[in-house]
């Protein structure tokens, strides 16, 4: 139940005051409703062109390929993976940013993808469930999962392995604490915590990815 | 059987390759959305379509209630839609206009009794009228002599909150009709059960009707049928001519897919000066919904000679109740279990020493004896205190312990195994797996059968076209399937034997099957690789069917739990430090995932104790935490140390194989709130142990009262 935020790493919101209004209607979804009606005048004081509300193009890199996609500009990343790319591997639980199984990686971070528009992710570097594994050869975060049986039902399964990964490639040798404190960000409903905390343990030294 | 066998299905979860119902993506498909009554109690008085069905995108639209017709809680289905996108689907159903006249609700078991409460059923529903239902009162012995016994009484009421499934993976389906006939991919707990859900609801032919589940995300006891949202993806997909796949959101799951009923007792019982139970007076009631009964078993396990208890339902404006893990027992064994420390307390017993002596006879699914005894030692309950840490300072520790029984057993079922001439295997079975590990435990069987190691079977589960299988609920999966495909993997091994005796010169009762081989009994060198004997079999593959028969499996479980907790007195925070459970399930099947359904019920009921509530707000009937930021459950930090004793000894191998999924969720609860008394030296006789309960609980007993 602890936010997944690194405090080593402060999130950093890094824009002008024009890019700001250029972004402010994707920083989340309510304001995206809010620039629909705003955004016109906003381009007419400052510039930038309209996004949507209709579909528009999106050109993401997951797993080191390029997609491209027509979505409107309100589709979150996870959506637009798992509806327009079928790419279904990562989970949509709680949809809100609570539970951790639509977690992906971005740019080296994790991400609650439910809770991250598509377009904002453009030119970033997105790493999910169904690209970790090379071939027929599992990642050893999933095997290590695998092996622990550190999951029943699967479907928090997608989420926490990417966690791990993040964790693993962040602190390869990670201690109990770090583990906890690591997956404290995902929530399990078959109760498989103590499997998964057995294999997270057991990873030792797993090259970054 | 009975090794650690890792979960078949692991790499395709671990890989995201495992595709659930909610990853169907058909060709053409679009998105359902259903429309909602917000109010917990009102009347629908129009439904209006029009503007919804004029939205981008739309390709259906119907409305579910029709005028005049109740809704019941918050969340019960009046409308739906669907669109080509799943954003559009959204927006189309905030479109449908639907007029309603409210009516006064009822949001708390307390409400609903009052003299002049508001009804929930006017009239006859479901066999409910007003706001409550007697039910049975169960007598016996003397109840008056058994108080005269007493030299101690305890008189106090116990309760247990409502609590959600919350299944990770929500309720839902993906329809696609060919012509008249349907395939539905739902999120279920039986997939023959829902095909006939489908077929009574849609008013077509069982055989029209084929359901998928080859992966599903929980369902704890939720998932039993096609449900509103089933019949209505069906219609949107027949109206819009395309596949539709229509999923619940997280907040429509907690509102209109089942909870945990909640559990009141108001309770009397006597104890005499040795410690013997002598009587037990109980009024009992709880809340399923609107509509659903809340039954629980009490008193619980232990033997009161002489009682009686009367049981009332209670119904709410709240989404009807569905069977939970090891429905009735988690709450039955929250209200005796602490009455039974109160009573040890009062006649000077230790817990342990005063429920072992008010134990029903030992039988094979009774041995809680032992394992208290067993369990103590290794948890080292001698280092217990009294009630009441002693020590100074704000964090008090203390222990716990509780017994829990469970049914399980097998309630018969059908499996095909086929072995073809390359020596591959095929068990069809028409079963399904909830994470439980019914895929790897098909496999498991028939390799055992056979002598094949595991991974050379293919298990084929989760779909309507295989054999007849019930649904898996009440811990009944492994011992149901388990016998039919023993039987019919040792019948498709008669037949091999057949086909491979007169090539080695014996008959085929002389043969045996081991370690891949086909050989003589008691002469290994004298026989033939799996697949040489496979190639025996000709261009027909040896394919039988079987069922399941008594004797291979039994119903009854029993076991016990122990817990060591701290508690900050300063800011009522429990943190659970250890739990150890002695557990025992018959033959166990798979020991790796036996553990894992271990491991994962003592989970789910910490959750229960120290996190879970639904909470609907008193004056609004609304479910204030309809998500899950403030519908807690345990993370990984929330987890303590626990330990398993699996107690497979000879006398319970033989019993065979009985089921482990519900049985070790019971009483975990009851254990942790039990050593939060031991700690605190406070009784908190309800759930959930939250910290402002806890603190309030402690002023509580410090002015002289209590909660």
């Amino acid at each position: 139940m602890a936010h997944k935020n690194d405090p080593d790493k402060p999130e950093r919101v890094n824009v002008s005051r024009r890019s700001f209004l250029k972004t402010a209607g994707v920083s989340s979804l309510a304001a995206t409703v809010a620039s629909v009606t705003e955004a016109p005048l906003a381009e007419a004081q400052a510039g930038p062109a309209v996004v949507g509300p209709g579909e528009v193009p999106v050109q993401l890199m997951v797993n080191g390929k390029r997609l491209d996609l027509r979505i409107e500009p309100r589709v979150t990343l996870l959506n637009a993976l798992r509806n327009r790319a079928d790419l279904t591997g990562n989970k949509r639980v709680c949809d809100r940013g609570q539970c951790g199984a639509c977690t992906m990686i971005i740019d080296g971070r994790t991400a609650y993808s439910c809770s991250t528009l598509a377009i904002e992710v453009q030119g970033k570097q997105i790493r999910t469930v169904d690209g970790l594994s090379d071939g027929a050869t599992l990642h050893p975060v999933q095997q290590a999962f695998y092996d622990h049986d550190s999951l029943m039902c699967g479907f928090c399964t997608p989420g926490f392995i990417m966690a791990t990964v993040a964790l693993v490639e962040k602190h390869p040798n990670a201690t109990a604490e770090q583990v906890r404190k690591g997956l404290d960000g995902n929530i399990c409903r078959c109760g498989t915590f103590t499997r998964i905390f057995e294999a997270a343990t057991s990873l030792k030294g797993v090259a970054r990815g | 059987m009975s090794t650690r066998v890792k979960r078949f299905d692991g790499p395709d979860k671990v890989t995201g390759r495992a595709k659930y119902t909610f990853d169907i993506n058909r060709p053409g498909m679009i998105w359902g959305k259903i429309v909602r009554s917000p109010h917990p109690h009102a009347r629908v008085v129009s439904v209006d379509l029009s503007e919804a069905q004029r939205a981008p995108g739309v390709k259906a639209a119907l409305a579910w209630k029709d005028p005049g017709a109740r809704a019941l809680y918050q969340g019960d289905p009046v409308a739906a839609v669907a669109a080509d996108t799943e954003e559009r689907a959204n927006d189309a159903a905030r479109l449908v206009k639907v007029t309603y006249e409210q009516l006064p609700h009822v949001a708390s078991e307390a409400q609903a009794m009052a003299a002049d409460a508001p009804k929930v059923f006017e009239d006859v529903v479901m066999g409910a009228k007003g706001n409550t239902k007697a039910g049975n009162t169960d007598q016996q012995g003397d109840l008056e002599a058994g108080f005269k016994e007493a030299a101690h009484i305890v008189e106090q009421t116990y309760a247990t909150h409502v609590i959600t499934h919350v299944c990770l993976e929500t309720h839902g389906c993906v329809c696609e009709w060919d012509g008249d006939k349907l395939t539905a991919w739902v999120s279920t707990q039986g997939v023959h059960g829902t095909k006939d859900g489908f077929a009574q609801g849609l008013k077509i032919p069982a055989s029209n009707v084929r359901v998928i589940t080859q992966y599903m995300g929980g369902g704890f006891g939720s998932k039993f049928g096609p449900d509103a949202q089933g019949l209505i993806c069906a219609r949107l997909a027949q109206q819009a001519k395309l596949p539709v796949k229509l999923m619940l959101d997280r907040k429509e799951e907690h509102l209109d897919t089942g909870n945990r009923p909640s559990a009141f007792a108001k309770i009397r019982a006597g104890v005499s000066a040795d410690g013997k139970l002598t009587a037990f007076d109980a009024e009992s009631w709880g809340t399923g919904g609107a509509g659903a009964g809340a039954q629980f078993p009490l008193p619980y396990i232990y033997q009161f000679p002489n009682r009686r208890r009367a049981h009332t339902d209670v119904y709410i404006n709240a989404g009807q109740q569905r069977a939970m893990r090891a429905p009735g027992h988690p709450q039955g064994c929250f209200l005796t279990e602490i009455l039974m420390d109160e009573l040890a307390d009062r006649v000077r017993m230790d817990p342990v020493a005063f429920r072992i002596k008010n134990l029903p006879e030992g039988a094979p699914n009774r041995r809680w004896a032992d394992y208290f005894t067993a369990a103590a030692k290794s948890f080292g309950w001698d280092k217990r205190h009294p009630t009441g840490d002693p020590k100074p300072g704000p964090i008090k520790t203390g222990f716990g312990c509780s017994a829990h029984q469970w049914g399980g057993g097998g309630r018969g079922g059908r499996a095909h195994v086929d072995i073809a001439n390359d020596g591959s295997v095929v068990t069809k079975c028409g079963t399904q797996d909830l994470g439980t590990g019914t895929r790897t435990v098909v496999a498991v069987v028939t390799a055992e059968t056979l002598g094949l190691p595991a991974n050379q079977i293919k298990p084929e589960i989760g779909d309507t076209m295989y054999p007849v299988c019930g649904a898996s609920g009440g811990s009944t999966t492994a011992a149901s399937i388990t016998p039919a495909i023993r039987i019919a993997a040792g019948k498709a091994l008669d037949q091999l034997f057949s086909k491979a005796a007169p090539q080695l010169g014996v008959t085929p009762d002389m043969l045996m099957a081991e370690a891949g081989r086909i050989h003589v009994k008691g002469n290994t060198a004298k026989g033939m690789t799996w697949k040489d004997a496979c190639k025996l079999i000709g261009t027909e593959p040896i394919s039988v069917d079987a069922e399941w028969e008594d004797g291979l499996s039994s119903t009854g479980t029993s076991g016990v739990q122990f817990t060591e907790v701290d508690v900050d007195i300063e800011t009522g925070i429990v943190k659970v430090k250890r739990i150890l459970t002695a557990q025992d399930c018959g033959l166990v099947v798979d020991r790796l995932t036996a553990e894992s359904q271990i491991y994962g019920g003592i989970i789910g009921s910490l959750n229960f104790a120290l996190f879970e509530d639904r909470i609907l707000d008193r004056v609004t009937g609304q479910m204030v935490n309809p998500n899950m930021e403030f519908y807690m459950l345990a993370g990984m930090s929330d987890v303590p140390k626990i330990d398993i004793m699996i107690m497979d000894t000879p006398e319970q191998r033989a019993r065979g194989v009985i089921g482990i999924g519900e049985p070790p969720t019971v009483s975990t609860a009851s254990a942790i709130a039990n050593a939060v008394r031991n700690a605190t030296g406070v009784t908190i006789r309800s759930l959930p142990l939250h910290p402002h309960r806890i603190l309030a609980a402690i002023e509580q007993q410090k002015a002289g009262g209590t909660l």
